[in-house]
């Protein structure tokens, strides 16, 4: 049982939970204070709990003491704006397991470049690394960064991280840059398939070869027919990636109280072969002097990769 | 067909294309032998025949994320290709009515193919790319201000490849793909 100061525009929205181990949890609201209760169906458990800023959230993380191996991660999370008790929904071993994260760019391959020298190899990294750690402390999901250092590794090999590790997401951080100097805010883009005629092509050849595509999809050789099937990999994928797209969006939109600049379509390269649900965050313009200052500091890096944490919750949830 | 052998058709299309501008260029030097004063009634008649054509430009600009759209004038030509190099080349000058450029400056046209299914290979010198300032919305900005300028005044022109120094390239830095010819997107253009 928790005991919590009452505060203005606190509620309690109640998760579905599929837990063995969580039976109940339950919220009371007095004048001054609200408890927050969690019954669980044994004894033998552990627990580890956490507080973090912005947004304010409890973080309660219980493990079944007795059989380790199926590493029961019940989280609740709970804030003073909103509680959520996501994570134990996601249990089912067909959801989701595995996220790719994608820093851009990297070693000699800095990408763009701000006014006073901040590159953007290093503030993908750092954003990355935080949504990393976010992830891993809110859900049970194994968490594989393309790069975890300053190094150069080619657009196909980031793909090739996601569809080797059977990822269920791939997300790619980017910061922006434009010619125009006010160019400011975030943007959420998924592949656009410029090229329909070639898709087409591509697909009315694998109808005609589907056992070759079932054997060749898994394997890592280079020959010219593997190429082409992972060119295309995305394909199968868009409508999912635009649903995520549209998720981490809104909630960049709230964090950074900008009207909705809606979900974007490009051609990126990065995405073009992952084959799973894949999205490209821009997540503020380096070219922009104020955003690059911002961009520079712990809490706005922090500020988005929680934006994108719980986009990508949301658009878990919408699956259910 | 492969990509192999599409690439190496493209080769040889390429090497044709050169022997063919190099043959015709020789004869060009040769031709002018006449006296000076033929030459001069010559030049007078290609000044009468000159032809203005109108065409329209897209650049983005500094209010919005859109490209713009700027009238400008070229020669006619009986010959599209000729008609096309023009529009690029105005392009890399940049803008008269304080759009942006969004090319570096160095930036190069080194030769413009039109392929019979309607796809304009257009090939920059490397400064397209080396210079680039990186970033998705300034190499959306570099593609479609020549993808949507050359399918606009060229009804031929249906896609546009875009090579460097004469080679496909992945990115012009680091973002949007480049080995594939672009559809234009009317969508990026302000109404």
């Amino acid at each position: 049982m928790l005991k919590f100061e009452n505060q203005p525009g606190l509620r309690f929205e109640r998760g579905v939970i599929k837990s063995e181990l969580i039976k109940s949890v339950g919220w009371s609201k007095g004048t001054d204070f609200c408890l927050l209760n969690i019954s669980f169906s044994s004894n033998t458990f552990k627990y580890q709990s956490l507080t973090r800023k912005n947004p304010p959230q409890l973080i309660i993380e219980v493990r079944e003491g007795k059989k380790p191996d199926e590493s029961l991660k019940d989280d609740s999370r709970t804030s003073s704006f909103h509680r959520e008790n996501e994570s134990s929904e996601l249990k089912d071993p067909r959801e989701i397991r595995t996220v790719v994260i994608d820093p851009g760019h990297g070693g000699l391959e800095v990408g763009a470049k701000g006014k006073f020298g901040t590159l953007e190899k290093d503030i993908t990294l750092q954003i990355a690394l935080k949504l990393k750690a976010i992830i891993e402390r809110n859900l049970s999901f194994r968490v594989i960064l393309t790069r975890e250092k300053d190094v150069d590794v080619s657009l196909e090999n980031r793909a090739a991280v996601a569809n080797n590790n059977r990822a269920h997401l791939f997300i790619s951080i980017h910061t922006n840059s434009s010619y125009r100097k006010e160019a400011s805010g975030s943007e959420t883009y998924f592949l656009s398939l410029n090229a329909t005629d070639e898709e087409s092509r591509r697909l009315a050849y694998l109808e005609n070869n589907s056992v070759e595509f079932e054997e060749r999809i898994s394997g890592g050789s280079e020959d010219e027919l593997n190429m082409i099937l992972w060119d295309m990999a995305q394909t199968a994928y868009i409508r999912q990636s635009s649903q995520m797209a549209e998720s981490i969006q809104n909630e960049l939109n709230f964090l950074l109280q900008t009207p909705n600049r809606g979900i974007k379509q490009a051609p990126f390269k990065v995405l073009t072969a992952v084959s799973c649900p894949a999205v490209l965050v821009e997540v503020a313009f380096i070219s922009n002097p104020e955003e690059e200052k911002k961009l520079l500091t712990e809490e706005f890096q922090e500020n988005i990769a929680q934006a994108i944490f719980r986009g990508v919750l949301n658009y878990l949830k919408s699956l259910t | 067909m492969t990509k192999k052998e599409i690439t190496l058709l493209g080769v040889l299309f390429l090497c044709l294309v050169i022997v063919m501008y190099i043959f015709f260029r020789n004869q060009v030097k040769e031709a002018p032998l006449s006296s000076e004063t033929h030459q001069k009634s010559e030049r007078k008649d290609e000044e009468e025949t000159i032809q203005k054509k109108k065409i329209l430009l897209f650049f983005p600009s500094e209010e919005d994320s859109l490209l713009h759209g700027e009238e400008r004038e070229i020669i006619s030509s009986s010959l599209l290709i000729e008609e096309a190099r023009q529009v690029v080349e105005e392009l890399l000058k940049g803008s008269n009515e304080g759009y942006i450029s969004p090319f570096p400056p160095e930036t190069k046209l080194r030769e413009l193919f039109l392929t019979e299914e309607g796809v304009a290979y257009v090939d920059f010198s490397r400064d397209i790319q080396e210079k680039h300032i990186s970033g998705s919305s300034a190499e959306l900005a570099t593609i479609y201000s020549i993808v949507n300028s050359l399918v606009y005044n060229f009804k031929p022109i249906k896609k546009v490849f875009i090579l460097v120094e004469g080679r496909e390239k992945e990115t012009l830095g680091g973002h949007i793909n480049l080995s594939q010819a672009f559809k234009p997107e009317f969508d990026l253009v302000a109404k």
